[in-house]
C-alpha cells in the first residue's frame, strides 16, 4: 500500500503546482485587490462583482448558454440516432467504424476551427464548386463549428451505453405486445439516458466556454463568456475580475459533474 | 383436446450450422410441455421460434390453427419469462408488471388491479414500489412470471428459468409452476436441460439432441420406454449393454438368453439393452446370472450407488442394502426391467 503510495507522489506534485495552487491564487485574486504584477495592495474586495452585471459580461453570459444550448441540442439530435445505428450495426469492422468518429478529435482543434473559418469567407476554396459561403459572424457559423467539433463526445457515450444493453430487454418490450417505437420510447431511450446526459455535458461544457472557436468564426463579434474572461486576463488586464468569472464558471462545471454522476453513479458512459 | 399450437417440418439453421432440422410437434391446450436437452440441442430456439424470436428456414408454425409464421413477438398472443429474467431495470417491480397491460392502454384502476393479482399469485405481495436491483434472484424469478401471466396468454413459453436458483428455491418452484400451470389453465412450454425438473412437472416431455426430436412421451414412458440410446442415457442413470435380439421375447447379452417383453425386431438384431438401476437387485452369487466383483460404492442418502464390474463392463446399481468392496455378487432382474431399443445412430 505504501509502495503504492510513494507511486502516486510525482501526479501530487503535479497537481498541486499546476492546478490546486493556481486554483487558490485565482480564488484570492476574485475577492481581494490584489495586483499579480506588481504585488502591491492586498485587500479583501468585492468590486470586481460589479463587473457580473456589466452589459458585455451579460451579452456573454446568454450567448454561451444560447449558443452552446443549441449546439448540444442539433448534437443531440444528430449524435443520437448514429449511436443507435453503430450499436446494432452487425458489422465485424464495427470497432474501426467506430474509431472514425474518434479520428477527427485527434487532430489540432485550433486547426480544425481555422479551416471552418477559411470556408465560411466569401473567398474559399469552395469556389471552385461556385459556392460562396459569408457566414462569418453569424450564429449559424458558431453552431456549425460547435456541432462538428463535439459531435463525437455526444455520440460515444450515447453509443457505449446503447453497445451494453441488454438485448433480450428489447425482446421482452416485444413479447409484452410494445412495437419497436413502443419498446424505443419505453425500454432503450430511458436505458440510454446515462449516456445522453454524460454527452450533454460533454458537449455543452466545452462549446459553453469555448472561446477560440467564438473568436474566429465571429470575426470577433459574438462574445461569450471564455472571451470575456480572455479579455480580462490578456487584453484590460482586468485580473481580478477575469477571475472571478473563472471561478463562478467552474463551480457551474462542478454542479454539472455532480449532476451527472446522480446518472450515472459508475461514471461508465465517461470515456 | 384442441391444439394450441402446431409446429410443421420446421428447420432452422445458423449460417451453416444446423440447429433445427425437421421438427414436427403440437401443444394442446392447458398442457404442460417440457423441451428436454442438452445445451446446443436446439430447445431454446425452438422456443425462440414459436415467442417470434427467430424466423425458420422453412416449415411453419400454426397458432389456434391459424399460421404465425409472419407475426411479430408483440402480435402473437404468447409471453415469455427469459433465461435471465429480462426485466426492466429502470421500472420498479409494479411498472414491470404492468408494462404489457399498460400497452394495451387498459384502464389505471383495472391495471392495478391485475398487477395485485398476479404478485398474489407468485407470493410478492407488498413489493410492487420494489426496484429490480433490490430483489433476489428467486423474487426477480417471481416478477418475471408475474410481468408474462398478468396478461394472460394462451401460452406461456419458459426458457430456462429455473437454472439459476439454488436447489431447494427450485424445487419449491417447480412445484409452484405447476400448480400455477394448472390454476391459470394455459400451456406452458418449459425448456430445461435438468431431466429431473421435466419428468416432475411436465405432462409431455420432448427430448432432443443434435436439433431432432429424439422422443415425445409422457414423463413415465420416456422413463421407462426410452426409444433410443441417447433418451435412456440422458434420461436418469441407466446401464445400456448391446445385445443381440435372438427372436421375440429373447434377448442375448453378457452371455447370457433372457426372456424378455420386447417383440417385433428382426431376429438376431443388433440391439441397445437399457436396465435402470434401481430394476437391479444384488444377491450372493449364484449360477447361471450375470456375476461380477463390487467395484466402488458410494452413499448417496437414500441410497448407496453400487459399481459392479461384470467381464469388464461397469454396472450401476442403485441398492438399500450395503455390500462390501470386492464381493463376488449376482445381478438379478426381472423380465419387465430389460428395455430393449433399436441400435440408433446417434
Amino acid at each position: 500500500m505504501s509502495k503504492l503510495k510513494k507511486l502516486s507522489i510525482p501526479y501530487l506534485v503535479w497537481m498541486s503546482l499546476l492546478v490546486i495552487l493556481p486554483t487558490i491564487l485565482i480564488v484570492l485574486l476574485s475577492v481581494t485587490d490584489l495586483d499579480i504584477f506588481t504585488l502591491g495592495s492586498f485587500q479583501f474586495t468585492l468590486d470586481s462583482f460589479a463587473y457580473l452585471v456589466h452589459p458585455e459580461v451579460k451579452i456573454a453570459i446568454v450567448n454561451s448558454i444560447r449558443l452552446s444550448g443549441v449546439a448540444t441540442l442539433i448534437s443531440f439530435l444528430i449524435g443520437y440516432p448514429v449511436a443507435y445505428y453503430l450499436a446494432n450495426m452487425k458489422s465485424k469492422n464495427k470497432t474501426l467504424i467506430v474509431s472514425f468518429i474518434i479520428i477527427p478529435v485527434w487532430s489540432n482543434m485550433l486547426l480544425r476551427i481555422i479551416a471552418w473559418e477559411k470556408l465560411f469567407y466569401p473567398n474559399s476554396i469552395l469556389n471552385m464548386f461556385g459556392i460562396s459561403l459569408d457566414l462569418i459572424g453569424t450564429d449559424l457559423a458558431i453552431l456549425i463549428g460547435m456541432t462538428s467539433m463535439y459531435l463525437p463526445f455526444m455520440v460515444l457515450p450515447i453509443y457505449s451505453v446503447l453497445e451494453k444493453m441488454d438485448r433480450s430487454l428489447i425482446e421482452a418490450s416485444k413479447d409484452l405486445g410494445a412495437g419497436t417505437i413502443q419498446t424505443f420510447f419505453k425500454v432503450i431511450f430511458p436505458l440510454s439516458l446515462s449516456g445522453v446526459v454524460s454527452g450533454t455535458i460533454m458537449t455543452l461544457l466545452p462549446s459553453m466556454t469555448a472561446f477560440a472557436l467564438p473568436e474566429r468564426l465571429s470575426g470577433g463579434k459574438t462574445l461569450l463568456i471564455g472571451n470575456i474572461i480572455e479579455d480580462y486576463f490578456m487584453k484590460t488586464g482586468n485580473i481580478n475580475a477575469g477571475s472571478l468569472i473563472s471561478i463562478l464558471l467552474m463551480i457551474v462545471i462542478i454542479m454539472m459533474f455532480i449532476g451527472l454522476l446522480r446518472f450515472d453513479k459508475e461514471g461508465e458512459t465517461l470515456i | 383436446m384442441a391444439k394450441i399450437v402446431e409446429i410443421k417440418g420446421i428447420t432452422k439453421s445458423f449460417d451453416d450450422n444446423v440447429v433445427l432440422c425437421d421438427i414436427n410437434l403440437y401443444i394442446e391446450e392447458n398442457e404442460f410441455v417440457t423441451l428436454l436437452g442438452p445445451s446446443g440441442c436446439g430447445k431454446t430456439t425452438l422456443l425462440r421460434l414459436i415467442g417470434g424470436f427467430e424466423t425458420q428456414d422453412s416449415g411453419t408454425i400454426l397458432f389456434n390453427g391459424k399460421p404465425i409464421n409472419e407475426l411479430p413477438p408483440n402480435e402473437r398472443e404468447i409471453n415469455t419469462v427469459f433465461q435471465n429474467y429480462a426485466l426492466f431495470p429502470h421500472l420498479d417491480v409494479y411498472d414491470n408488471i404492468a408494462f404489457g397491460l399498460k400497452i394495451k392502454k387498459l384502464d389505471k384502476e383495472l391495471i392495478s388491479e391485475e398487477v395485485s393479482k398476479a404478485l398474489k399469485m407468485v407470493k410478492l405481495e407488498g413489493f410492487e414500489n420494489r426496484r429490480i436491483n433490490q430483489l433476489s434472484g428467486g423474487q426477480q424469478q417471481r416478477v418475471a412470471i408475474a410481468r408474462a401471466i398478468v396478461n394472460k396468454p394462451k401460452l406461456l413459453l419458459l426458457d430456462e428459468p429455473l437454472g439459476a436458483l439454488d436447489l431447494k428455491l427450485r424445487q419449491d418452484m417447480q412445484y409452484e409452476l405447476k400448480e400455477m400451470q394448472k390454476a391459470l389453465g394455459i400451456s406452458f412450454v418449459f425448456v430445461t436441460h435438468d431431466q429431473e425438473e421435466a419428468l416432475t412437472m411436465s405432462d409431455t416431455v420432448v427430448v432432443m439432441n443434435n436439433g431432432v426430436i429424439q422422443q415425445i412421451g409422457k414423463p413415465e414412458d420416456i422413463y421407462n420406454e426410452p426409444k433410443n440410446k441417447f433418451t435412456a442415457d440422458f434420461i436418469g442413470e441407466s446401464n445400456i449393454i448391446t445385445g443381440v435380439m435372438i427372436k421375440d421375447y429373447l434377448v442375448e447379452f453378457q452371455n447370457h438368453q433372457f426372456s424378455c417383453v420386447d417383440y417385433g425386431f428382426k431376429p438376431n438384431e443388433l440391439v441397445d439393452i437399457v436396465i435402470r438401476p434401481e430394476d437391479i437387485v444384488l444377491s450372493n452369487k449364484v449360477e447361471n446370472q450375470i456375476s461380477g466383483i463390487v467395484d466402488d460404492i458410494t452413499f448417496k442418502g437414500v441410497h448407496y450407488e453400487i459399481i459392479v464390474v461384470v467381464d469388464g463392463k461397469e454396472y450401476i446399481i442403485h441398492s438399500i442394502n450395503k455390500v462390501n468392496i470386492g464381493d463376488e455378487v449376482s445381478l438379478l432382474f426381472g423380465d419387465e426391467d430389460i428395455h430393449v431399443m433399436r441400435k440408433s445412430n446417434v
